[in-house]
């Protein structure tokens, strides 16, 4: 059945932190001032790549309202940064290796004065010149961007004999495709509100999606201890990886110490593009052979990944591409090469998707590619090559295992939008306006969730009974948009028969919650589903006991329920919340914190759960302006049970519509290290007037019976498919092989019919 | 909300003039260091990228008397130049009888900033969207020079605008477009019992996605095809991005009077190609444009001609 509101039934919730975000009421972080602030700015570089010989600030400290101008020299603890591995510099020494790349930051009373003195910091450059194509930057005769070189990372993974495999094969594709630089273009940008409080300690009131890995930042930049800092971290405005990674913070802290005020930051759209995050770029190189009859013999990959000039988490985005384009089909023979390489472009990062949006576009195009030469119907190929239930994971490894591929594969085939695909007449031209061609892709992917092997992957929360009788459940978890408070309530509601006022969610403060782990890898909902699972009998056992001594019964014979205990027949309540709240004895409270599930392997990065989905597309392609339209979009997810259908739904279509900006316009350009899309008047993002196609969601809910993991992650999955799709569309509507991404409309563009001289031979 | 970084510890002073006099009076005294704002929506977005200086004097126009009204004069249509692009989108006049105009219009920006943006600052701009079908229509301008009103063709402005180091201290007072006698029949009235002409027109606009959107390229194509196949009238125009706007007179001459068949469509293609020269930049090339444009004029001429041409009729 699809998912939507009339099959949801009274399923469908209200979000509650809906009206308040659509009617503006909500305060954001960013929104927060405080009296006595100052406005912290940051200087950055003006070139990609430059040695700094010097940086004078006397004459910005003299300006009258400016309280504080930093530099390097002025970090008391580690002057660097970065999730997986700090080496970016919270403000530059003697080098600057991209336009965004921080040199001083400033305190002043107002906007204006400390906008005035970053102009009067005076830094002299030796401009070096650039390294911007990964490609060049790792041979040997390229300037070294870090004295270990520029490669951050390579990766590798063999199965049997490529070269051998090849010889073996009747058809071999070779291809190269081409990723583009995406923006997240969350709408709330970078900034926060930063408080030295009388008690020594700092409060640090800024968007992040792990609150405890921004404490131990911050920790080491300020050199104090982690407990002198609280990071409260929701609600946010947006952020699709893009603010997992410390970005004002180091700023706002350093200024909020060093001049003992509330500091305010706010990123203006300009700075947050040139300074944040986007998806690393990649060039991935493909072979991929079958034999006569279409088996898959052998698949080759190299993948050329544009990391920017710091780590963040540029090896393990690489390390997830690598385990994704083996994706979900069988080959005899496998040889995947990665590498991450050091430019002077842009940062790049974690970003929804995570790497495989990038890698299943080149997967699935070869999918497509090897399914024509074989004169096959794309569908039933992969379904010859498709991984077998019990089938290791890409990497070999074990993974929990389902019927998802199948499930999948059988839902987008038997759906209208596919079947009709059989019916667009070649080429997919319309008779009426024989430039507009229609044509019909697919594609599928496996999707890893969590962090994967090797990588410390937390998980818990705690659910408690507060003085005023509210059902607290405590996660270190965020809400950026996504619906968690939802999925979170949601699950109260239906597990424990809670009301919805009975129960008070409280996240993102780093004094309050459990380290729950990071809120990114679509492990989030899983993880709450997970912890919850593992509270409900003692947290259940805790609060009937209590009520059992109170109101004098057993407490086999009572149950949880709106407002309070009932007795298990009947309808009566025994007592309230707020009545056992008030009840002597020790407080109730019950924790759990456990690992996110991994699969027992040493593969560094390896997942154990995996989503599986697809999606079928149907595209209009003008040929007088090579411009796509995406018509339908039919999406099949299997991810198990459905938590939120509201938040289920939001996130396929909302991943759907970034996919769709991935493959249709999106590119942050840059040219010999600048940003040529500086802001969003260049930089476009879809419109409702790009996304007015209908979309359908197939939630696939079955599990194995004897799973224990429950929920798998929808936060991503929704972003990937649909760009290989779309390129298979445009293949059926005009017999073109699209390898890069966005899709360049000169590419699709034909001169009109009746201007041919064959046609035209009167 | 985003701190605005571009604010500046002294503010621009923000004149409001009364009178279109007035409002010369202040750019004479200020000069350089001021600049005529009226919806101020393309004004902020280059002060904001650094493409141009904020000035220290802003004037005002919108307490202009009589600059908002639309109105038939006595040789056609007047249009205030501090109409906002909403109103005129939504004007019944404008809507009867220069429907390519309305639809440039409604393919300008996002509807808050319709809701802002004036045509007169569209026009001024040199590059606004609404232009190429302005262009159509024959529209002239009417300025103000600081004693009288001067009227000018839209066409001989735009070759002077685009001239190196052009300046103009003028303000635009309105926009005049001729009623004629046929267009005022309607211009879409294909059957109209007064006529055998088949007449035929449209507006496009090609961007990087749907909807608010800069323009890559710009069309506008209008004219009328005789009952025996002849192009009678024609009149294009193309523009878009930073290309400034033009006519395409030259192959308008060469085709007019001749049939519509597949000769003549590959004519006016080639010589699209040779004479709209697009400025590209790093989103679209140059011969993407070229060919966009191309392709526009003639599917235009082709759907007109009753789309028998190439297909073996």
């Amino acid at each position: 059945m699809l998912l939507n509101r009339t099959s949801s039934g009274g399923r469908w919730r209200i979000r509650p932190d809906g009206p308040a975000k659509v009617t503006g009421e909500l305060t954001y972080l960013t929104d927060m001032t405080k009296e006595d602030m100052l406005y912290g700015l940051v200087l950055r570089s003006e070139h990609p790549h430059a040695r700094i010989i010097s940086v004078q600030t006397d004459k910005a400290k003299q300006l009258q309202g400016v309280h504080a101008v930093l530099t390097y020299m002025d970090v008391p603890g580690l002057n660097a940064f970065g999730i997986a591995h700090p080496d970016q510099p919270v403000l530059c020494e003697d080098r600057a290796r991209y336009v965004g790349d921080a040199i001083a930051t400033v305190a002043a009373e107002t906007l204006a004065i400390a906008q005035q003195a970053l102009e009067q910091i005076e830094v002299e450059y030796e401009i070096l010149p650039p390294v911007d194509d990964p490609e060049l930057a790792i041979l040997d005769d390229a300037p070294l961007l870090h004295p270990q070189g520029n490669t951050l990372h390579r990766t590798a993974f063999n199965r049997g004999d490529a070269e051998e495999g090849f010889k073996l094969c009747t058809h071999i594709i070779e291809e190269t495709y081409y990723t583009p630089r995406q923006m997240h273009t969350y709408m709330e940008t970078e900034g926060g509100l930063f408080v030295p409080g009388d008690d020594g300690r700092l409060t640090v009131y800024s968007p992040t999606q792990h609150g405890f890995m921004d404490r131990l930042q911050l920790s080491r930049i300020l050199a104090i201890p982690q407990s002198d800092i609280r990071i409260v971290s929701s609600p946010i405005g947006g952020s699709f990886g893009g603010k997992d990674e410390l970005n004002v913070q180091p700023y706002g802290a350093l200024l909020a110490v060093n001049t003992g005020r509330p500091i305010k930051m706010h990123n203006s759209r300009w700075e947050s593009v040139r300074a944040g995050l986007k998806r690393h770029p990649m060039k991935i190189t493909m072979k991929t052979g079958t034999d006569a009859d279409g088996k898959l013999l052998a698949h080759q990959v190299y993948i050329i990944s544009d990391t920017g000039p710091y780590s963040t988490l540029g090896a393990e985005v690489l390390n997830f591409a690598t385990e994704h384009v083996i994706g979900p089909y069988r080959y005899e023979h496998l040889d995947v090469k990665g590498v991450s390489v050091f430019t002077n472009n842009g940062m790049s990062g974690e970003f929804r998707g995570f790497g495989g949006n990038q890698a299943i576009f080149a997967l699935e195009g070869q999918m497509d590619r090897l399914a024509e030469r074989l004169g096959l119907e794309p569908w039933a190929f992969r379904k010859l090559n498709m991984r077998q239930l019990d089938d290791l994971g890409p990497f070999d490894q074990p993974i929990a295992m389902t019927e998802g591929a199948d499930q999948v594969w059988d839902a987008v085939s038997t759906s209208p939008l596919w079947l009709e695909r059989e019916k667009i007449p070649l080429e997919g031209q319309s008779a009426a306006e024989p430039w507009i061609k229609t044509g019909i892709g697919a594609a599928f992917t496996m999707h890893g969730a969590g962090l994967g092997v090797g990588i410390p992957d937390p998980a818990g929360g705690r659910l408690e009974l507060a003085v005023d009788g509210k059902i607290e459940a405590v996660f270190g978890y965020e809400e950026f948009g996504q619906g968690l408070i939802a999925a979170l309530e949601q699950m109260l509601i239906e597990q424990f028969d809670f009301a919805q006022e009975d129960i008070r969610i409280i996240i993102g403060d780093t004094d309050v919650v459990p380290d729950s782990g990071s809120t990114t890898a679509s492990r989030a909902t899983a993880m709450m589903w997970k912890s919850l699972q593992r509270l409900h009998t003692p947290f259940t056992e805790q609060l009937l006991e209590r009520a059992g001594a109170i109101v004098g019964r057993p407490a086999e014979q009572l149950r949880l329920s709106e407002g309070g205990v009932r007795k298990k027949v009947g309808d009566e309540l025994l007592i309230t919340y707020g009545e056992l709240a008030k009840a002597e004895g020790e407080p109730i409270r019950c924790e759990t914190s456990f690992v996110f599930p991994t699969s027992p392997t040493d593969r560094v990065g390896a997942h154990f759960m995996y989503t599986y989905s697809a999606v079928a597309v149907k595209v209009e392609l003008n040929t007088l302006t090579g411009r796509v339209k995406v018509l339908q979009q039919y999406h099949a997810v299997a991810a198990g049970p459905v938590i939120n259908p509201q938040g289920f739904l939001g996130q396929i279509e909302g991943g759907s519509s970034m996919a769709l900006g991935f493959a249709l316009m999106e590119d942050a350009v840059m040219e010999k290290g600048h940003y040529m899309t500086r802001n969003l008047d260049t930089y476009l993002v879809p419109t409702i007037a790009d996304q007015r196609g209908k979309i359908e969601v197939q939630p696939i809910e079955h599990l194995p019976e004897n799973d224990e993991h429950g929920p798998r992650g929808i936060g991503e999955v929704g972003s990937v498919t649909l760009a290989p799709a779309i390129a298979a569309a445009i293949h059926q509507a005009s017999g073109k092989w699209v390898t890069k991404l966005p899709i360049d409309p000169s590419y699709l563009q034909e001169t009109p019919f009746f201007l041919s001289k064959a046609v035209n031979g009167e | 909300m985003s701190m605005n970084v571009q604010e500046t510890l002294t503010s621009p002073l923000v004149w409001h003039p009364q009178t279109a006099a007035e409002a010369w009076q202040y750019k004479q005294t200020y000069g350089i260091h001021s600049v005529f704002v009226a919806g101020g929506t393309l004004l902020r977005t280059h002060w904001e990228s650094g493409a141009a200086p904020m000035p220290q004097h802003f004037i005002d126009l919108s307490a202009i008397r009589g600059l908002n009204e639309i109105r038939v004069g006595e040789e056609g249509l007047l249009i205030g130049g501090q109409s906002k692009l909403q109103e005129c989108r939504t004007n019944p006049l404008l809507q009867r009888h220069f429907p390519m105009a309305v639809d440039a219009i409604r393919s300008i920006a996002a509807p808050s900033i319709r809701n802002l943006a004036t045509i007169g600052g569209n026009i001024a701009s040199i590059v606004g969207d609404s232009v190429p079908a302005l262009l159509v229509y024959d529209a002239s301008l009417i300025w103000y020079n600081g004693q009288t009103e001067q009227e000018e063709k839209l066409s001989d402005w735009l070759l002077a605008a685009g001239q190196s180091g052009y300046r103009n201290d003028r303000l635009l007072l309105s926009l005049k477009l001729p009623l004629k006698s046929e267009t005022s029949r309607g211009d879409r009235d294909e059957n109209s019992t007064n006529s055998k002409m088949k007449r035929f027109g449209a507006f496009h606009k090609v961007g990087r996605r749907e909807a608010f959107t800069p323009s890559v390229v710009t069309a506008a194509v209008s004219g009328s095809i005789t009952d025996t196949g002849l192009l009678n009238k024609i009149q294009i125009a193309v523009g878009g991005g930073q290309t400034i706007p033009r006519r395409l007179i030259e192959v308008e001459k060469e085709i007019v009077g001749t049939a519509v068949d597949g000769e003549m469509l590959r004519h006016l293609f080639d010589r699209a190609l040779e004479l709209y020269e697009p400025r590209e930049d790093v989103f679209a090339s140059a011969s993407y444009r070229k060919q966009t444009a191309a392709n526009l004029i003639v599917t235009e001429l082709w759907k007109a001609s009753g789309r028998f041409i190439g297909q073996g009729g």
